[in-house]
């Protein structure tokens, strides 16, 4: 008995083992392995397991393989890692807009380009996205490297129901950002909190170098404009926010300015009249202020009201495809590249995470249609995209960055009196042009 | 009787298993972290390394390259960081064990409070610091202004910000280090105390001449880990500041790690890596021959 039962579990098991075998040859998958990154709150890696599982339903041969990676530092460093043991796991990844330099140098990617290329509407791909996210995508020669995925750039947020009742207007130029904020400056509260006291004050700052005359880098990612006067006035200007008026400043926020994390925080419990963050916070500021949020352009350099001067740097994450992936897994990649850039993912992904939807016809279709109608808020942002700036990417990226963001605060920060500024930048502006000699 | 061959091997077939490991994890990485440091990446990934002997570490003390003008002051921060960490949490950890070993109404809650700081991830720990360092936001800002004063930017002004990161390690490290006190004391035998009392041995006579020099080995090796840490701190500064402002608030092995993500800095990471461990091992070789060799003089 126990034997005939015994037989037949092994001629099922068989049975069942040779039904499933033509199947799985038939699928002779495609496998990518995605890495990405997230600088935001909420459920990323469901929405990404989502697109996958939308994605490999209308392509039943290939697989995605999503790996949450961390930081944006984290999967640079764990891309790096792999590529220096020469076992390349990673096909495709968002990395920094601003990592491109380096990767395209060190050959490691290939050019988006060449399958824009061979697209049937290839231009009308490329055009349907803002020019200011295509600035970071592009070489030197103009090739297109990499594709804008979870893009973003900063604005400025202010309290609404607070400037109505002290009856001020919003500030166009950074002469009336500082009239307004000290108008609104009380010992409980910040007219302004500028957040350049974490670990990346070059962000904001490029606005205003950009803003003040001479941005802090032009097409040539061999040259850096760190010590030009435009800078200069740029660091002046973000010192004396947080300087009380006695020593000469505006005195506006804390000397320093305010870290970034806590920024929005500060802003929705009614502790800072106004502030610079990124589009990324909006969703989190919309849900917990208890008032009004009004958001506008980053005032203008200049003081005019003709759109001149408005200056403001992109940021986020593209999209990567590497050299070391077999040439039909890089085609595989490209499918999942077009799927992550097309409007439907786009206006999902801005609607969902605040990054700003990277092409035109994403803001066109639901759900960000609906969304900008019912919070007119997430508009500002796309129209800011007119003014903006490709966002600091130069040879030696990493280290110039370092060197900048430690210039900038240690003058920002009182480390280096004003008075010494000039010096500080001069030297930084050696360190770096002694690193990229060998580029020029 | 002679031994076989198999007796001879056995004892290496026993150990084999374990160096294997030690090799490939400790043994192969230290050697290619110092052949590594004589090297410096090209510019294409694809191109072999350039040797240049010992150029990488002149570069770290050289104060106009770009990471040698930080690598100073960053070592400099070390060290204080270090000693700071050690002339407090260590006599600290002592007080407290001290204060838990007596049989009180109490104690167990105590012995909890005391302790809660060694039992906390550091990464958790260092959020919750984090909160009270805010400066908008943060509770000693907020305490401060409540009585009226002007709230410190303790995170982002470059002369409190190491004060702040020390104060987190004096809080983690002293906690940690009075379990290994507790455990001393307790190993203390009872009777030698009684023995001093019928001598007539007062409470500060019998610390400072039968506790303090019984707990000595314990010492030696709470300062050893503490310095060991407090060289090694990285996950606090992650959280905190990110070695900000200006470096001042930065430490040797978070630089290094914030120097890895180019990778033509491979070379300076490789030669601070030996810098930092040749720095330990002269700590910890120096207190083996000090304190070590006196206990066998006496025995």
């Amino acid at each position: 008995m126990l034997q005939r039962s015994l037989r037949m579990l092994c001629l099922l098991l068989v049975a069942s083992l040779l039904a499933v075998t033509p199947f799985v040859q038939a699928q002779a998958q495609v496998v990518v392995d995605f890495y990405y990154p997230t600088a935001v709150d909420g459920p990323i890696t469901q929405t990404i397991q989502e697109y996958a599982t939308k994605f490999e339903a209308m392509h039943p041969n290939i697989k995605i393989n999503p790996v949450y990676t961390g930081s944006y530092t984290q999967t640079r460093d764990t891309i790096r890692t792999e590529l220096a043991a020469q076992d390349v796991i990673v096909d495709v990844a968002v990395m920094l807009a601003t990592d491109l330099t380096s990767f395209v140098e060190e050959e490691t990617i290939v050019p988006a380009q060449q399958f824009i290329d061979r697209m049937e509407n290839g231009e009308a791909f490329v055009a349907n996205f803002f020019e200011a996210f295509l600035a970071n995508c592009r070489d030197e020669e103009g090739t297109i490297w990499s594709v804008p995925f979870q893009r973003s750039t900063p604005i400025l947020y202010y309290n609404a129901d607070l400037f109505r009742a002290e009856g001020v207007e919003v500030p166009r130029n950074v002469n009336e950002l500082i009239e307004v904020a000290q108008k609104l400056h009380t010992p409980e509260r910040a007219g302004l909190l500028m957040p350049v006291a974490g670990g990346f004050p070059i962000w904001l700052y490029q606005s205003f170098a950009a803003g003040f005359g001479q941005p802090l880098i032009e097409a040539d990612p061999a040259k850096v404009y760190f010590n030009s006067d435009a800078s200069l006035a740029a660091v002046e200007f973000l010192t004396k926010l947080g300087m009380p008026t006695s020593e000469g400043g505006f005195g506006v926020g804390p000397m320093g300015g305010s870290v970034w994390g806590d920024t929005p925080t500060a802003f929705t419990s009614g502790q800072a009249a106004m502030i610079y963050h990124t589009t990324g916070s909006l969703t989190n500021i919309l849900r917990n202020a208890t008032f009004e949020v009004g958001v506008a352009f980053l005032p203008s350099g200049l003081p005019n009201e003709n759109g001149e001067g408005y200056a403001a740097p992109t940021g986020g994450g593209n999209l990567y495809i590497f050299a070391a992936t077999e040439p039909e897994v890089q085609e595989a990649a490209w499918l999942w590249v077009e799927f992550l850039a097309s409007d439907e993912v786009q206006s999902d992904w801005g609607a969902r995470t605040g990054y700003v939807a990277a092409t035109r016809g994403a803001w066109e279709i639901d759900p960000l249609k609906t969304l900008v109608e019912e919070k007119p808020q997430y508009l500002v942002a796309r129209n800011q995209l007119a003014h903006a700036y490709k966002e600091f990417d130069s040879y030696r990226s990493i280290d110039v960055q370092l060197i900048i963001n430690n210039a900038l605060s240690s003058i920002i920060s009182g480390n280096v009196p004003l008075s010494q500024a000039k010096a500080t930048l001069d030297a930084a502006q050696a360190q770096i042009d002694s690193l990229l000699a060998e580029y020029r | 009787m002679p031994k076989t061959a198999f007796q001879r091997v056995f004892p290496y077939l026993l150990v084999l298993p374990t160096f294997v490991f030690v090799a490939l994890f400790t043994l192969y990485p230290v050697t290619r972290t110092v052949t590594d440091s004589l090297y410096k990446p090209a510019r294409r990934a694809a191109d072999p390394s350039v040797f240049v002997f010992l150029e990488n570490y002149a570069d770290l003390f050289d104060s106009t390259h770009y990471l040698g003008a930080r690598f100073v002051q960053i070592l400099g921060n070390t060290f204080a960081f270090t000693l700071a960490t050690v002339v407090f949490s260590v006599p600290l950890a002592f007080l407290f064990a001290l204060l838990l070993n007596r049989q009180l109404r109490g104690t167990g809650f105590l012995r909890f409070a005391i302790f809660y700081p060694a039992l906390l991830p550091l990464i958790g720990a260092a959020s919750i610091w984090a909160f009270f360092y805010s400066d908008t936001i943060g509770l000693f800002n907020t305490i401060l202004r409540g009585f009226g004063l002007t709230g410190v930017n303790w995170l982002g002004d470059p002369n409190v910000v190491l004060y702040a990161i020390v104060l987190l390690n004096i809080w983690k490290q002293s906690s940690y280090c009075m379990i290994f006190y507790l455990a001393g004391l307790q190993n203390i035998p009872r009777d030698i105390y009684e023995a001093a009392q019928l001598d007539g041995a007062g409470w500060f006579y019998q610390l400072r001449y039968m506790t303090v020099p019984l707990l000595r080995r314990t010492t030696l090796f709470v300062v050893l880990i503490t310095v060991t840490y407090s060289f090694q701190t990285v996950e606090q500064l992650q959280v905190l500041n990110q070695g900000n402002p200006a470096d001042r608030g930065n430490l040797l092995l978070y630089f290094i790690f914030q120097s890895i993500g180019e990778r033509r800095n491979w070379g300076y990471v490789n030669a601070m890596t030996v810098v930092l461990v040749l720095l330990l091992l002269a700590f910890t070789l120096t207190n083996f021959l000090l304190f070590e060799r006196r206990d066998d003089d006496k025995a």
